[in-house]
């Protein structure tokens, strides 16, 4: 993998719906290895740039190139808000993860090694045989995420991820998140609220506000300047002994 | 019993196969519409059908012989069942955002088809006559134009699900995912929903209403609660759906009772049991 080719590259992109546009003239390149954050209130656009990503909306103005291989549907992993399954239907977690090889070719043999991989990437591998329904919710997140994995995805996108989870079941998953990007160097797209996450996590960050977005690497985006302009509101950042930065919003200003 | 049953095959057996053909395709199709949760459109397009048959027999009442000849035949029967039941499927799947739930919809569908239907024959007694007899559901009288016409639709259903399976199961289980990994839902939700209506719509006319919600939600039920996961449920659900209508039929000719309503009351008996199989299987827990 070529790391200095884009997964995906926005130029002067405009996305929406109807007559509303959510963003405009956003210029934005997601390159392997990184650990996106897309930040921001809900309704402006997070959610819907990712959607464009995956080809489910067309920009209005600008474009959005998607590199010829990594950025296809069968490299690309996804990990919704929320599963819709119904929940009386029977199904093991073998057969939920195998799901997310819907539009891949692969014989018997590499589906089994691919299944085998993710359950071990997400920790599920004594559960495959376990009954989805009677997974904890930070399991099932797992199991989420293992559906995206199993597509051995060239990047993994993530729409609001740990919504509804515990605060032991969200940490959990944030961690096995930040020890995938570490370990196995895979481009990772998450989308959240949460601005102290991002700045613990990311290697970039893309902030949505007001009909535009700010994308840089974290430390450029994560200053007092930005983040009081975006958020209207102080902001503190302090950094721990090992340089991760910490984000406190709402607090009162440190005198200059 | 199985020898009495061998003894009226000479005279039944087209009523037999088109029961059976019947439900193995009502099966099959069966199983997306217990997998979406969407017991109740089943019993809405059913209805539906029903209207478009009263529909065609007032139709055929209002005209001369002469000049719409084609009116009075059983062919613009089964395509008037048909068109209604896929137009009561299509309406039910443009549910989304901003739109009146799923249930509001298919609840007004099945109502104003019951009503409808009714009221549309009610001064009519052949059709009047009609309708209940869909409504009672009969599958003795089927043709082998029956016969051959269900079996090339179970034929096709089995190889287009045994071709599209992970396809037709990520868009019946979750469709956001599908849609995420390119496959074109509105299309999807289009063809299974013209299928389901087509299925339903030529059942209706040859097997009436019982046995066709019957066969479509009752099997699927059934399999749902004795598979551990859904790929099996697409195999067990045509054995449990041909199963007990081969005992409903021997058990009916025995008794000499309706076939369908015999194979209605085994499948409720079966599900019963199915349900008690899960718990017992789940410890009590659900």
């Amino acid at each position: 993998m070529d790391r200095h080719e884009a997964i995906f590259r926005a130029v002067r992109l405009s996305l929406g719906y109807g007559r509303r546009t959510l963003f405009e003239d956003v210029n934005l390149e997601v390159d392997p290895g990184e650990f996106w954050f897309f930040l921001g209130p809900n309704g402006e656009g997070k959610t819907t740039l990712v959607r464009a990503m995956l080809g489910m909306v067309r920009p209005r103005v600008g474009q959005l190139w998607v590199h010829p291989e990594l950025g296809q549907r069968q490299h690309v992993g996804f990990v919704p808000q929320r599963c819709d399954i119904n929940p009386t239907l029977p199904t093991t977690v073998r057969e939920f993860i195998l799901l997310g090889l819907v539009g891949i070719q692969a014989p018997s043999a590499a589906r089994a090694q691919r299944l085998a991989w993710a359950l071990t990437k997400a920790g599920l591998a004594d559960l495959e045989e376990r009954d989805y329904w009677s997974l904890s919710g930070g399991q099932r997140q797992r199991a989420l995420v293992a559906r995206a994995l199993v597509r051995r995805p060239s990047i993994l996108m993530l729409d609001e991820p740990t919504n509804g989870l515990d605060l032991l079941a969200e940490d959990a998953a944030r961690r096995f998140l930040a020890e995938l990007h570490r370990a196995e160097q895979q481009t990772l797209l998450f989308v959240t609220h949460d601005l102290a996450i991002a700045a613990r996590y990311a290697t970039h960050i893309a902030l949505f506000h007001g009909g535009g977005v700010v994308s840089s690497p974290r430390d450029v985006v994560l200053n007092r300047h930005t983040l009081k302009r975006i958020y209207d509101t102080a902001v503190d950042i302090s950094y721990d002994l090992s340089g991760v930065p910490t984000v406190s919003v709402g607090l009162p200003e440190r005198p200059p | 019993m199985i020898h009495e049953f061998i003894a009226s095959w000479a005279l039944f057996y087209t009523t037999y196969i088109v029961g059976w053909l019947i439900s193995l395709l009502l099966a099959l199709v069966g199983v997306l519409v217990v997998a979406r949760d969407q017991i109740f459109l089943g019993a809405a397009m059913s209805q539906a059908s029903t209207l478009g048959i009263a529909l065609a027999l007032s139709l055929g009442s209002w005209t001369a012989i002469s000049a719409w000849g084609w009116v009075h035949t059983d062919a613009f029967l089964s395509v008037m069942a048909v068109v209604f039941s896929v137009l009561a499927a299509l309406l039910t799947a443009r549910v989304g955002a901003g739109k009146e739930s799923h249930e509001a919809v298919t609840g007004w569908v099945f109502l104003v088809s019951a009503s409808g239907s009714i009221l549309i024959v009610s001064h009519s007694p052949h059709g009047l006559d009609e309708i209940h007899r869909l409504l009672l559901s009969s599958i003795i009288g089927a043709t082998s134009v029956d016969m051959w016409t269900f079996g090339a639709l179970a034929g096709v259903t089995a190889l287009m699900l045994a071709a599209t399976y992970r396809r037709v199961l990520l868009f019946a289980l979750d469709p956001a995912m599908a849609a995420a990994v390119g496959m074109r839902i509105t299309p999807w939700a289009a063809i299974t929903s013209a299928w389901l209506g087509l299925a339903v719509g030529l059942s209706i006319r040859s097997a009436g209403m019982l046995y066709t919600f019957g066969c479509l939600v009752l099997p699927a039920l059934i399999a749902k609660n004795i598979c551990r996961e859904v790929r099996p449920m697409f195999y067990v659900t045509p054995m449990v759906a041909i199963g007990t209508a081969t005992v409903g039929f021997v058990l009916a000719d025995h008794y000499d009772d309706p076939p369908a309503q015999m194979t209605v009351a085994l499948l409720c008996l079966l599900l019963m049991a199915a349900w008690l199989f899960r718990r017992l299987r789940h410890g009590g827990a659900t």
